[in-house]
């Protein structure tokens, strides 16, 4: 007996039911992915600080010992325990701030009141005084909100630092970054 | 429109309805493929950009993340979410803030957040035996996902809190600046 031509039929994927799922996973997706991108600023607390400092004392005969104290009226700098501004010696003039606050008498939830741009400047001569220091040490009253204190560690990191190539290893810590380790302590002046 | 070039357009139209009239109807095929291709791409876009953080950090409702020029990204770690109403910690309120947005004070002995500590504790025992497991060690990392207007008391607060609970690395989680 003759066999029947046997006719090969094309079959058609049916891909609808993978079209549904995936059009189910756009809108999940949409939702999960994080809109805004987001960073992170490391710190350290004020015990590791000490033994940083240590370490570096080996190394460098005088440490810098930046510190920023955060006030309702502006910015108190001092370095190697004497004020910004202070008479030789002494370790600190009066409670006035070094940097006053760039917009006077406004609320502290007003995160451009201070004034930032003067304190990079400030920051930028201490470094080019102590190019191997990389440490500030930052602290606040108690009412500072925290934008400020982000501001302010942006400030001092330097306002083009960009740190991402340096931190994944590709290159050294670019020029324009200052004091890019920030170490937050309570109730310092 | 004149009489005479409208009843030329609907002599035109009775003309090609007669014509359609004798004429088998198709059956439509919608084209899947670049359908297809479009959403394979878009869905591979997301789940690349789901993908390349090592925490997903979600802010709480209200919860306003100070911005930042700072462009280093984050790494892994334990969030803690502190937002001017309570301290979140893994998705449970831990602690309620009061109306001045400062830390309850039933909740506070000294610096020390109570209820925290012990999940923060808890949460870095298990971290460590897992890293123990892997043969790792154990960062003892914690995010601080704060808010803008958060007090730096309450700061110092959980900062002092999570010390205590054996956590040894902090950052702050701030949202990208573009400029």
């Amino acid at each position: 007996m003759a066999r029947k031509k046997f006719e090969e039929e094309e079959i058609e994927t049916n891909l609808l039911p993978v079209m549904n799922v995936m059009l189910l996973l756009i809108p999940a997706l949409l939702l999960a992915m994080e809109i805004a991108r987001m960073a992170a600023i490391a710190v350290s607390p004020p015990k590791f600080a000490a033994t940083a400092d240590e370490k570096k004392d080996e190394k460098q005969e005088k440490p810098l010992n930046l510190k920023v104290f955060i006030m309702e009226d502006g910015y108190r700098v001092s370095a190697s325990g004497q004020q910004a501004g202070a008479e030789a010696g002494k370790a600190a003039d009066s409670n006035a701030p070094t940097i006053p606050l760039a917009k006077p008498g406004t609320a502290l939830d007003d995160f451009d009141r201070y004034d930032y741009a003067t304190l990079s400047t400030e920051a930028r001569k201490y470094k080019d005084l102590f190019p191997h220091e990389t440490v500030v040490t930052i602290s606040a009253e108690n009412s500072i909100p925290m934008q400020a204190l982000i501001n302010t560690m942006d400030a001092m990191r330097g306002l083009d630092c960009k740190m991402m190539a340096a931190m994944t290893g590709e290159e050294e810590v670019p020029q324009e970054c200052m004091f890019w380790q920030a170490i937050v302590e309570a109730g310092a002046g | 429109m004149t009489t005479e070039s409208e009843a030329a357009f609907l002599a035109r139209k009775a003309a090609k309805r007669a014509g359609r009239r004798g004429m088998v109807e198709e059956k439509a095929i919608l084209g899947m493929t670049s359908l297809m291709d479009a959403i394979t791409i878009i869905v591979v876009y997301l789940l690349k950009s789901y993908g390349s953080d090592p925490v997903l950090i979600a802010p709480t409702q209200g919860q306003k993340v100070p911005l930042s020029q700072a462009d280093t990204p984050i790494q892994d770690g334990t969030p803690i979410y502190v937002s001017e109403r309570a301290i979140t910690f893994m998705e449970k309120r831990v602690v309620q803030m009061d109306e001045t947005g400062q830390v309850d004070p039933a909740a506070l002995q000294g610096h020390l957040i109570g209820p925290l500590y012990d999940l923060l504790a808890e949460e870095a025992d298990k971290a460590k035996q897992m890293a123990e497991g892997k043969g790792e060690e154990w960062e003892g990392r914690v995010i601080l996902v704060g808010d803008q207007t958060l007090k730096f008391s309450v700061l110092v607060d959980v900062m002092y809190t999570a010390g205590r609970a054996e956590f040894r690395e902090y950052a702050f989680a701030v949202v990208q600046q573009s400029g």
